[in-house]
């Protein structure tokens, strides 16, 4: 017995869908197994939260008086780029503000970029916009320094290209003898911690492992608004060797999302500041899954100790492509709050909101059952597992001038 | 033995005299200093942790205090403001005394104050930026907690 996406459509519409979050299915999975499962649930709501480079919005102005084709442009001094159109700006998460100090004074506080920018607009704070412009004829304006506020910005889009790792590494620091400061947060010498970063079992990409319902069109719920997967994100991997659940050992799968910032929250969309790395953007993520079948129902089944990530040295064998996996644990490994790395105990870190993904998941769950979100059937799937797509890493080829 | 942190406020009238010194001399405490901040001309603080014995304790908190010098005893070490943590637990790793654990029933953040030992380690491991020390709080602005 199967259904299709307009049948459990149709039930949203009337409020009758069965709808559960991720947590809650994995035991209507165990009770009564796949097949039962199958027929009584209709979505499953899966979500994440936390940094996620990669992400960034683009926001346009409306014209000036006169108008303005704006070349170089700053958001509360953080740089945006402009160079798409007159009055579009695209601010990059990870963008630093003019004049900060960096890491010069080591570790780095990055205590405002990109992301905090785009925090506060959604926060309904009014931001500084400077820009400035060469001139043409039909578009004369060479300066300007305003106040912008989100609702009165003629659009303003959230597009990340790269969100939502289906699975990812934990980070340790195996040969530094001081802490080191990466984008897994800090990392005490000699294995002191372990920082790992996924909603493991409750993670959208981890449900629904080879991407057979999450495609492009996917409507999903996107920092407290509504979104959709526009495309396989940025560093879509589907090559990654998988166990025989089909669930990737690392990285794999990522989705590039989209979705209008004036609907979202700052519950679900904060800037961050990476002590000694720099600044981005946490996210919060919901994905219902429609339960096709017994396959999906199978799927969604997944338990934290189910899935590994592979413990990765970031002194040394990250940055410079060295190396093998120091071992691979399970989500239920790191959420115990101890690993065993080379028979050494290792306290583990979150970098991702387990609480958060929760609340994203129930909110989803909620706003399904109320009829006002339709699930979106993709218009096409994501790259899977037998594409041929997979990761290229940059060969760099001398440049010989001729004379 | 009790132990308590104290932040210690010393009017610029006492910048010449080793008040400390002679607590820990005279009164038999051990004085670990977290933070201090004490130059000539101003004003000085200092956050501590004193431990001793009862009476000790008492008499060496009662010498500072007839020699002008403010004794706070704050209720924590840290300030953790719940508002602004998003509950990710990137603190928990960091915390070498247990004061900071995921509630593994809500998966919520649960700061005990009771054991925080001042180490402030999990400061710069917060990337939202929730938990200040009690020297940025004694430098300026907020209440000490």
């Amino acid at each position: 017995m199967s259904k299709t996406y307009d049948e459990i459509n149709e039930k949203i519409r009337k409020k009758q869908a069965v709808v559960v979050t991720a947590a809650e299915m994995k035991t209507i999975v165990a009770d009564r197994g796949a097949k039962a499962a199958a027929k009584k649930v209709d979505v499953v709501t899966t979500a994440t939260f936390g940094p996620m480079c990669s992400s960034g919005a683009l926001l346009n102005t409306g014209h000036t008086t006169p108008r303005m084709k704006i070349q170089k442009a700053w958001l509360n001094r953080v740089p945006a780029y402009g160079g798409i159109a007159a009055v579009d700006l695209y601010v990059g998460a990870t963008e630093l503000a003019e004049g900060d100090p960096a890491n010069k004074v080591f570790p780095g506080e990055f205590s405002y970029g990109g992301g905090h920018v785009i925090e506060d607009l959604v926060r309904g704070r009014d931001v500084v916009l400077k820009a400035e412009a060469y001139g043409t004829d039909c578009y004369p304006r060479q300066a300007l320094e305003t106040l912008v506020n989100l609702k009165d910005l003629n659009d303003a889009v959230l597009w990340n290209p790269r969100n939502a790792y289906q699975n990812y590494n934990v980070g340790v620091n195996a040969t530094s003898p001081r802490p080191i400061y990466t984008y897994m947060g800090v990392l005490r010498p000699r294995m002191a911690n372990a920082n790992y970063s996924s909603a493991g079992e409750l993670s959208p990409l981890l449900n629904d492992p080879r991407y057979r319902t999450i495609g492009i069109g996917t409507r999903i719920f996107l920092g407290g608004g509504v979104g959709y997967v526009c495309f396989h994100g940025t560093q879509h991997d589907p090559s990654v060797a998988r166990n025989e659940r089909g669930v990737p050992l690392g990285g794999a799968g990522t989705l590039a999302v989209i979705g209008d910032l004036k609907g979202m929250s700052a519950r679900f969309l904060r800037g961050v500041s990476i002590t000694g790395y720099g600044v981005s953007l946490a996210v919060g993520i919901g994905v219902p899954i429609p339960i096709l079948d017994e396959e999906m129902a199978l799927c969604t089944s997944i338990r934290d100790s189910d899935i590994t990530a592979p413990v990765v040295d970031y002194s040394r064998n990250y940055p410079h492509n060295e190396g093998e996996p120091l071992g691979r644990v399970t989500y239920a490994d790191l959420r115990s709050g101890f690993i065993k790395i080379g028979g050494r105990k290792v306290r583990t870190g979150s970098l991702s909101s387990l609480a958060k993904a929760k609340e994203i998941a129930g909110l989803l769950k909620k706003w399904i059952e109320e009829g006002s979100f339709l699930l979106g059937e993709p218009v096409e799937p994501l790259p899977g597992p037998s594409s041929g797509k997979t990761f290229r890493m940059l060969k760099e080829r001398p440049i010989r001038r001729r004379r | 033995m009790i132990q308590t942190s104290a932040i210690f406020r010393f009017p610029k009238s006492l910048m010449d005299r080793p008040v400390i010194c002679r607590v820990i001399r005279d009164f038999d405490v051990e004085v670990n200093i977290i933070q201090a901040h004490i130059t000539p001309e101003e004003d000085g603080h200092m956050f501590a942790i004193v431990r001793g014995r009862k009476a000790a304790m008492d008499g060496a908190f009662g010498f500072l205090r007839d020699n002008d010098v403010q004794v706070i005893l704050p209720a924590k070490n840290l300030v953790w403001d719940e508002e602004v943590c998003v509950h990710c637990g990137a603190c928990t790793a960091q915390c070498p005394s247990g004061a900071f654990v995921l509630d593994p029933a809500t998966a919520k953040v649960i700061f005990d104050a009771k054991k925080c030992i001042a180490c402030e380690l999990c400061i710069p491991a917060c990337s939202y930026r929730a938990i200040e020390s009690i020297g940025s709080r004694l430098g300026g602005k907020g209440d000490l907690p």
